[in-house]
């Protein structure tokens, strides 16, 4: 490190007191070592004095820090007068006196302990879980009542809402559903192909795309693709208080912003889970021709025997299901977004995770009660 | 004196069409020079490009004694405050403040913290330190954003309309403030205003913009503007009356 562009020194006085004397250009550039070098040569008591009448240059920052650590010394009881400050040096260190410009105060952050913060997290999560269901219950309020006056929803951005949540996202649901059909095709192949059971193959796939995985992966596709955006895109205009600039021009945000997502994501999903359910089998049929050798109209029927449409039923209101939570709780976690740009990455990080949650909790109360009724 | 700032033939804009053309203007070390011109001429515009956040159409700005907008590893050489003051949303002002201080300085935390506290005792804010710009007024994200733009002690400061949404009292504070940093200690602080009490209590030397002639329309100290310009344009905008239609 290159040497200050200052120099310290400690002298005796005519008067036989201790004085500091500094000398040279003061800058921020050098507060590390002016901040360090002062607050040693202060540690001892007796020195009052500091002559400053040889120091050529002094900037703002500079100026703060001598003005602040004779604060320091004033608090302690011990004052600290500068000697000799002239010209721009004076008026620099008047200008940083915080006595000229109100209070000298020390100003403490907000405290915070470990068990506070522990606290604050799973009071937290009980608020949030409250405030979903709370959201919910104002959801289907404000549904009875848009049934009545539907022209009060804003339809106008259906069309886009449609296209990036269903058309836009289609290519990944179709890819991803089919990977999924294969892979899951070909543990299962491997297995069967054991016990001479090549035939079952499309019932494996068949079932489990159809009920279980089909809308499953394409409701987490969903969440990812338009959950994510849904947090992100509320919270960012709840932040930049276009929420509230809505509310004073007379739009309910529930019926601008919400109403229109959940019907989307209500329409969309199911329609995503059937193509993903198509391809899904397309997939188990990849590996039944390719590693079994089965001829394409084997598994085509055997899937049609095994796969009945009330199968196919019990996905899709699974589907159906699992869009409205997609979007009920990305609006609410957007809409409950507080503070700036970090507020909202943390409504979409806790969108896109108590979604996911939800899915699967959901998915097992499904499968709980189909299995009861027998479906 | 030397003009720290020189401006040549400088076109400004988006894409193709410049905004505005043939803008030439020098501003002396220690002054106060202002942009003036109505809503959405350019000032923005100007002021982002003399910061080299923006590539001039045309023309150079060159900087002497102080080098060009940085580029490479240099601590930044001028202090600017945005319109929007553009304060990190998720730090509280004492960290926006410190944000310049700790990349540049080798102070260690308790100096830097003074530092940026009395650049905050500056503009007033000391005791709003450890809020964030969420919870504070428009007018405090602006004396804050001066705060954070003072931190490195910068020669030369652009300040976006800094008392735009300021009280009286504030803003002549904060025009007390930009005084004493210029004459008293020689920082060159280039500034949009409307505030015309502001303009003419703190600039020596303005330009006025016109956003249908695309460029300067007159230049000179406000109050001569104000008294003897014989243009219809300065005279309503210093008087606050509206143009007569052409
Ligand atoms: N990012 C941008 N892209 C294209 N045009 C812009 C952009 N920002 C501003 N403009 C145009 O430039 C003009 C001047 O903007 P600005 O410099 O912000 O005006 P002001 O004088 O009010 O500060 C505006 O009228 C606007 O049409
Ligand atoms: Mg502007």
């Amino acid at each position: 490190m290159p040497s200050p562009g200052f120099t310290l020194a400690q002298i005796i006085a005519d008067d036989g007191s201790p004085r500091l004397v500094l000398a040279g250009s003061l800058t921020l550039a050098d507060g590390g070592a002016l901040w360090q070098q002062l607050r040693r040569a202060l540690a001892q008591q007796s020195i009052a004095v500091c002559d400053v009448s040889a120091v050529s240059r002094l900037d703002g920052g500079a100026a703060a820090l001598l003005q602040a650590l004779a604060v320091e010394r004033g608090r302690a009881g011990a004052p600290l007068r500068w000697l000799g400050a002239s010209g721009e040096v004076g008026r620099m260190l008047a200008l940083y006196d915080c006595a000229r410009s109100g209070s000298c105060a020390p100003v403490e952050p907000p405290a915070s302990t470990l068990l506070g913060d522990v606290g604050d997290f799973a009071h937290g999560a009980w608020r949030t879980t409250q405030a979903i269901l709370a959201f919910l219950g104002d959801l289907v309020v404000g549904v009875l009542a848009a049934l009545r006056r539907p022209r009060t929803v804003h339809t106008g951005e259906l069309g886009v809402l449609f296209e990036r949540a269903g058309a836009d996202g289609l290519p990944i649901v179709m890819l991803i559903n089919f990977l999924v059909g294969a892979i899951l095709g070909l543990q299962g192949a491997i297995q069967l192909h054991r016990f001479g059971g090549d035939q079952f193959l499309a019932n494996l796939v068949g079932l489990s795309v159809v009920r279980e995985l089909g809308p499953l992966m394409t409701a987490i596709l969903v969440t990812g693709r338009s959950g994510a955006a849904y947090a992100a895109e509320l919270g960012t205009m709840t932040v930049n208080e276009e929420v509230d600039a809505l509310r004073t021009l007379g739009q309910d945000p529930q019926r601008f912003l919400v109403f229109p997502r959940v019907l989307t994501l209500l329409c969309v999903v199911p329609l995503l889970t059937v193509v993903g359910d198509l391809l899904g089998s397309v997939g188990g049929l990849f590996v039944a021709m390719t590693y079994l050798d089965q001829p394409m109209v084997v598994y085509l029927q055997s899937l049609q025997q095994a796969v009945s449409l009330g199968d196919v039923g019990t996905g899709l209101l699974k589907s159906f299901v699992f869009g409205g939570t997609i979007a009920l709780v990305s609006c609410q976690r957007g809409l409950a977004t507080r503070g700036g740009a970090d507020g909202v990455g943390r409504a979409t990080t806790s969108a896109v995770v108590v979604v996911l949650f939800a899915l699967v909790v959901l998915d097992g109360v499904f499968t709980w009660v189909f299995s009861l009724l027998d479906w | 004196m030397a003009s720290v700032l020189s401006v040549r033939d400088l076109a400004v804009g988006y894409g193709k069409e410049p905004l505005l053309e043939e803008i030439s203007f020098e501003v002396p070390r220690g002054e106060v020079f202002a942009i003036l011109g109505g809503s959405g001429c350019g000032k923005s515009t100007l002021l982002r490009t003399l910061v080299g956040l923006q590539e001039p159409l045309a023309g150079r700005v060159h900087f002497r004694g102080i080098g060009g907008p940085d580029k490479a590893m240099t601590p930044p050489r001028f202090g600017v405050l945005f319109q929007s003051a553009a304060l990190l949303g998720s730090w509280t002002l004492l960290q926006n403040v410190l944000l310049p201080l700790r990349k540049w300085t080798d102070l260690p935390l308790d100096a830097a913290t003074v530092v940026a506290l009395a650049r905050l005792r500056l503009v007033g804010l000391d005791q709003a330190a450890h809020q964030l710009p969420a919870e504070v007024s428009g007018g405090m994200k602006k004396r804050a954003g001066i705060a954070r733009a003072l931190a490195l002690d910068p020669p030369i400061l652009f300040l976006d309309e800094p008392s735009a949404g300021l009280d009286p009292v504030t803003a002549a504070g904060l025009d007390e403030l930009i005084v004493t940093l210029a004459r008293t200690l020689g920082v060159t602080i280039v500034l949009v205003s409307h505030e015309l009490p502001s303009i003419l209590r703190t600039t020596d030397q303005c330009i006025m913009l016109d956003r249908a002639a695309g460029g300067i329309i007159a230049r000179g100290a406000p109050r001569e503007l104000a008294e003897r310009s014989p243009d219809p344009r300065v005279q309503a905008f210093f008087h606050r009356t509206t143009l007569p239609p052409s």
